[in-house]
């Protein structure tokens, strides 16, 4: 007999998920090697590490999406070749990405339809029908009429859910599922989680806070620079300390206590006070909005003043006018009001590039795209800041830019072999410092760092936190978007949270973490009730 | 080294793909392949005075291939160089038909900065409705090619006809005699000077100022570019502007020069070979100097061809449309390939 | 007004069938610029078959047959070689309109034109007026209501739009969208050949080398304006017909007074006005895969 026949016939016992020496190589980076594990049917399994840990790829390989070069997986005793989402489908695994897998301009019901089992024709309201009454059925409040891109995050999030458990997944797998959530929707969350667990469903957490690791895994993996640092451990028996020590490595020692807290997600709470009391204003916005765009609000009513040598947050969930107020500061969005201040100069009218001669630096949200263009050589990426101001005929002598970047690519620390390089050659965190070299010149006065650190591994990360933290000292006013709590707490001075284009409330030391994600959530109960109606 | 050969080595190899494809679609038609490409060999490069046709094909088509450089370099696919050409050609048959009379030392630059303006200006208008309402330009400027030809039937038929030309084909009366820089048979030192100078202009344009920099960002990721401040919208009118004026100087060299004259239909697969020699050229403006009188040549064997062996002119046209269909494909491929297999 | 919406259903029924290849195309992601191509190689195959093989029948299949060949090509340079689409689109298109060229050559000895003794089965005089359109007129409707429900109405549909707008959701579903660009680019091919037969054998019956002059990037204009929808993208090539069907009409009336070349420039000055109205409506930017190999 065929042993996979055994296997399935041993049923209710085999793991959910076993992973057989999976390695997983792209191009020259092993993402994942040998990574054995055993995960048991009916729990909740957490695997967590830093970036770049390899967790998602250890996720895609489960769900088939990514091929591994050796070893295999075997899911709820079936085995699986690898690489085939369909095979991985019809065993029971689905995947809930972390930047969702939904195509923004389909409807809840087209999606639902888009990976059900039925080929034939359909009508709109036929599909409407059937699927809301679905989806009432898992109570996750989606309206199947809605356009994705009309819900906020949070429903779409419980819309890729929803995706997911349309082919009656019995091992459902979520990436980084409270990386884009309030503390509140985290909670929501985890209790939909549970109840899944009741139903027998398995769930797979890719998770890199351990404190929500803490708070509902049953086992936790820890992977650690593509290595399975140590298999399904028991929840129960770890501590948050011995938890960290896994996840960072023998780095541990070297980092210092609030960082190390604030990079594992482990709720430290002790952070000293930076006040700065009486230096001059570097931003003040007053009363600014801007115009709703697509998928967004706008601005409404903005007041905000950061001042010389000290560092803002902006907490918020995502898509509550961080990106808006980014882009206004910016002067890439119009104001439709307001006025907005660079020092003592009012900048509301004028171009991005007299902001940046008035001291404005950005490290945008999307590194790869906003930040640097992938595909043009180091030096010219670096370039750029440099040429904006002047006409554009002016003459330039490639081979004094080609230097001047390769010097500050070494001042940064940047890995790299050659300035003519493809920028997207280089790794996320030293296209980061790349960035950042651009930016955190001298004449900084104001920094607008968005998501600064997100995607980074540790050592990128340490490397963003210490150039703010220098660029602070140095009398530069920091404004820092990010939807870590934890580096908010961690490094900020101050603290504003952004509901529905708003800032609705102001906090500073000693941080009360209920309170923000209180602030954070409040509101956006109101977005989510107006987006459902 | 490897890093500078290899994409060298991977245009010759996608060439070289491209005529695997036209031997197929010659043989498919019954023509024999290699007869047929060994003729285009032949009429390209062994036919006596072979580097004078070269030179006289490949000029022109090297001043509009520098404009296609810089367009495509700041992300703006401007197919529209025929249609520029065949504007900055009407302009000069106008300004020439105006100046009748006056000295040639006046009369041929004012002929010559009136090709540039009309190409120009049919340039900026897909420009304005790129940049403005976001109208996409592919579209736009190969419409402009359609009216733009349309334009040249009539103006070859109507306001400067020929009252003395034959029924065949509609042409405009011919630039006076004295004006004309170069003989109806081949190049000149005039020519031969334009084209160099926009080959030094265009190269100091592209490599050594804030526009070549920004621009080859901006054509690459213009959110990036947006993102560090710079006027995105300036670059793109430039950008397009240039590269119609350069197409328009093209049109009027060929009025002044070997054409003469305005003939409706005249050159039609001007703009798409100068196309395809800036992307055969990996938008280098040097390497576009050379390939140009590559494509000269193949140019120059098209109209030889029928005459000398009988064979169609459209293998031309073939080689062209393949190359086309190949020159953009990905290194990585091969790399991906070449590492399966030689595992 | 008879005469004009026989003269409208005439010059726009060939722009609809390849508008249709071009919708089901975009859908999947793909910007067809080769559909001027295809659609020439449409034209010159039928009008071969009728002329070599006396039957409309093989016109029609020959037609469907190098179509789907330049369709797996395209799909081939695009798809598993990452070509730019728009100069490969650009590359099709002259290997269509040079191949045709290249094959009247060969076979009759000389380029221009070639003429069959009979086209495609007309209506007939039971529809009055209308009776000297062809069968493929009267099919238009039927085809269109068809790629829409099976672009809209069916998973499939969905499918294909998702490979266009999120590859990556297609993907995460166990969707290839690589296979499904080669489907709907497949599916694009006999829609070409009956747009290229309906012009050259719907009443003229006759072909000349380049005498699909532009039309197939009109249809493209048409996608884009139609928003990649195929009732948008259908209403879209009716409005370049109809302006090119006044034009022609103009051209009979006033022909004295207004040059008539310019008339003839009619078409694609609406294709161009078309477009920005489709950019300004939707506020937004074209986008397509724009990057070339630069060094």
């Amino acid at each position: 007999m065929n042993p996979d026949h055994l296997q399935q016939g041993a049923g209710a016992s085999a793991p959910a998920l076993a992973a057989d020496a999976v390695t997983v190589r792209y191009g020259d980076v092993t993402a994942l090697s040998a990574v054995r594990a055993r995960f048991e049917a009916g729990r909740i399994h957490a695997v967590l590490g830093q970036n770049g840990a390899g967790k998602t790829t250890f996720a895609r390989v489960a769900a088939g999406l990514v091929q591994p070069a050796e070893g295999s997986i075997s899911v709820f005793g079936r085995h699986l070749a690898g690489g085939d989402v369909v095979a991985a489908r019809r065993a029971g695994v689905e995947l809930v990405h972390q930047s969702f897998a939904l195509p923004p301009s389909f409807t809840v019901a087209e999606v639902l339809q888009f990976v059900g089992p039925k080929p034939g024709l359909f009508t709109r309201r036929g599909i409407e029908r059937h699927w809301q009454g679905w989806l009432d059925g898992l109570g996750l409040g989606l309206d199947a009429g809605a356009r994705i891109r009309d819900l906020p995050i949070e429903m779409q999030q419980s819309a890729e859910i929803a995706r997911a458990m349309v082919s009656d997944a019995r091992l459902l797998i979520l990436d980084e599922p409270t990386a884009v959530l309030s503390p509140e929707g985290t909670e929501r969350l985890f209790a939909r989680v549970r109840e899944l667990k009741r139903q027998g469903v398995t769930v797979m957490l890719v998770l890199h806070k351990i404190r929500e690791v803490l708070a509902i895994a049953d086992t936790v993996t820890v992977l650690r620079g593509g290595e399975l640092v140590a298999g399904p451990l028991e929840a129960q028996d770890l501590t948050s300390e011995a938890l960290a020590e896994l996840i960072i490595g023998d780095g541990a020692a070297r980092l210092d206590a609030g960082d190390r807290a604030a990079l594992v997600g482990a709720a430290a709470e002790q952070h000293e006070s930076h006040s700065l009391p009486d230096a001059p204003p570097a931003l003040v916005l007053k009363r600014v909005s801007t115009a709703p765009e697509a998928g967004g609000k706008g601005l409404s009513e903005v007041d905000l003043t950061i001042r010389a040598g000290e560092i803002v947050g902006i907490a918020g969930v995502e898509g509550n006018g961080q990106r808006e107020l980014v882009a206004a500061i910016a002067g890439l969005d119009p104001l439709t009001s307001g006025e907005i201040f660079l020092a003592d100069r009012r900048m509301d009218k004028a171009s991005l590039a007299a902001r940046r001669d008035a001291g404005l630096r950005v490290i945008p949200f999307e590194r790869n795209v906003e930040g640097l263009s992938l595909s043009s050589p180091l030096w010219e990426n670096w370039s750029a800041a440099q040429l904006v101001g002047g006409s554009l005929l002016a003459q330039v002598s490639p081979r004094a830019l080609r230097s001047a970047a390769e010097q500050a690519f070494q001042d940064w620390d940047v890995r790299f072999n050659d300035v003519a390089q493809r920028a997207g050659s280089l790794s996320g965190g030293n296209a980061q410092k790349v960035i950042l070299s651009r930016e955190m010149d001298s004449g900084a006065r104001l920094i607008l760092a968005a998501q600064p650190t997100r995607g980074l591994d540790i050592g990128a990360t340490m490397a963003v936190w210490k150039a703010l933290r220098q660029a602070r000292s140095n009398h530069a006013g920091i404004l820092l978007v990010s939807s870590d709590l934890d580096e908010l707490f961690d490094i900020c001075d101050r603290i504003v949270v952004m509901v529905s284009g708003q800032a609705v409330a102001t906090f500073t030391t000693p941080w009360d973490i209920q309170a923000v994600g209180r602030a954070m959530t409040a509101a956006h109960k109101n977005r989510a009730e107006e987006a459902t109606r | 080294m490897t890093s500078r050969l290899y994409p060298v080595l991977q245009t010759g190899a996608f060439i070289l793909l491209a005529l695997v494809l036209c031997s197929l679609i010659f043989a498919a038609v019954g023509l024999s392949a290699t007869e047929t490409l060994g003729a285009i060999v032949d009429g390209a490069f062994f036919r006596p005075n072979a580097l004078a046709h070269v030179l006289r094909w490949g000029l022109p088509l090297l001043i509009t291939a520098v404009g296609v450089v810089i367009s495509f370099r700041a992300g703006y696919f401007n197919i529209g160089a025929q249609g520029q050409f065949y504007l900055g050609a009407i302009c000069a048959a106008f300004a020439a038909e105006w100046m009748r009379g006056s000295p040639a030392l006046v009369a041929v630059p004012v002929c010559m900065l009136a090709g540039m303006a009309g190409g120009a200006l049919w340039a900026l208008w897909p420009a304005l409705l790129r940049v403005k309402a976001g109208a996409d330009e592919v579209i736009t400027t190969m419409m402009g090619n359609f009216i733009a030809a349309q334009l040249l039937v009539h103006v070859t038929s109507g306001p400067l006809k020929d009252p003395s030309g034959s029924g065949q084909q509609a042409s405009s009366r011919p630039v006076e005699a004295a004006w004309r820089i170069s003989e109806s048979s081949g190049s000149s030192p005039v020519i031969i000077a334009i084209a160099a100078l926009v080959v030094l202009l265009g190269w100091w344009l592209v490599n050594r100022t804030s526009f070549g920099i920004l621009s080859g960002l901006a054509g690459r990721n213009p959110v990036m570019v947006t993102w560090q401040g710079a006027k995105v919208q300036r670059i793109a009118i430039s950008a397009f502007v240039l590269s119609g004026a350069l197409a328009g100087l093209a049109g009027s060299v060929e009025l002044m020069g070997p054409n003469g004259r305005l003939a409706s239909g005249f050159l039609p697969d001007h703009g798409f070979t100068a196309i395809l020699i800036a992307l055969v050229a990996g938008m280098s403006v040097i390497a576009a100097a050379f390939i140009a009188l590559f494509f000269g040549a193949l140019t120059s064997a098209g109209l030889w061809l029928p005459v000398m062996t009988g064979l169609p002119s459209s293998a031309i046209d073939i080689i062209h449309a393949s190359i086309a269909l190949f020159i953009t494909a990905k290194a990585g491929v091969f790399r991906g390939l070449l590492a399966r297999f030689g595992r | 007004m008879e005469d004009l919406i026989v003269a409208f259903l005439r010059s726009g029924t060939p722009l609809v069938y390849v508008t249709l290849a071009g919708v089901i195309a975009q859908r999947a992601g793909i910007w067809h610029l080769g559909l001027e191509g295809m659609m020439i190689t449409g034209a010159c195959a039928t009008i071969l078959g009728i002329v070599l093989a006396q039957s409309v029948v093989v016109g029609l299949l020959a037609g469907a047959v190098f179509c789907c060949l330049l369709a797996l090509l395209f799909w081939f340079v695009v798809e598993v070689l990452k070509a730019n689409q728009i100069i490969a689109g650009l590359g099709l298109t002259g290997l269509g309109l040079g191949g045709t060229a290249l094959a009247l050559t060969a076979i009759f000895g000389s380029e221009g034109a070639v003429s069959a003794s009979f086209g495609l089965p007309r209506l007939g005089p039971a529809f009055g007026a209308f009776g000297g359109l062809s069968v493929l007129v009267a099919a238009m409707p039927f085809v269109v209501f068809a790629c829409w429900l099976l672009l809209c109405r069916t998973r499939f549909g969905l499918r294909l739009a998702a490979c266009g707008e999120h590859p990556f959701a297609a993907r995460a579903t166990g969707v290839n969208p690589g296979t499904m660009r080669l489907v709907a680019l497949l599916l694009g091919g006999p829609l070409c050949a009956l747009g290229g037969a309906e012009l050259a054998a719907g009443s003229l019956q006759i072909f000349s080398v380049n005498m699909t002059a532009g039309r197939g990037f009109m249809s493209f204009a048409a996608v884009i304006f139609g928003a990649g929808h195929p009732l948008g993208a259908t209403l879209a090539s009716f409005f370049f017909a109809l302006v090119g069907a006044l034009g022609i009409r103009a051209q009979l009336s006033y022909g004295d007074r207004i040059p008539s070349s310019l008339l003839l420039a009619l078409p694609y000055v609406a294709t161009v006005a078309g477009l920005w109205l489709s950019a300004r409506m939707r506020g937004g930017n074209a986008a397509s895969s724009r990057e070339l190999g630069q060094q």
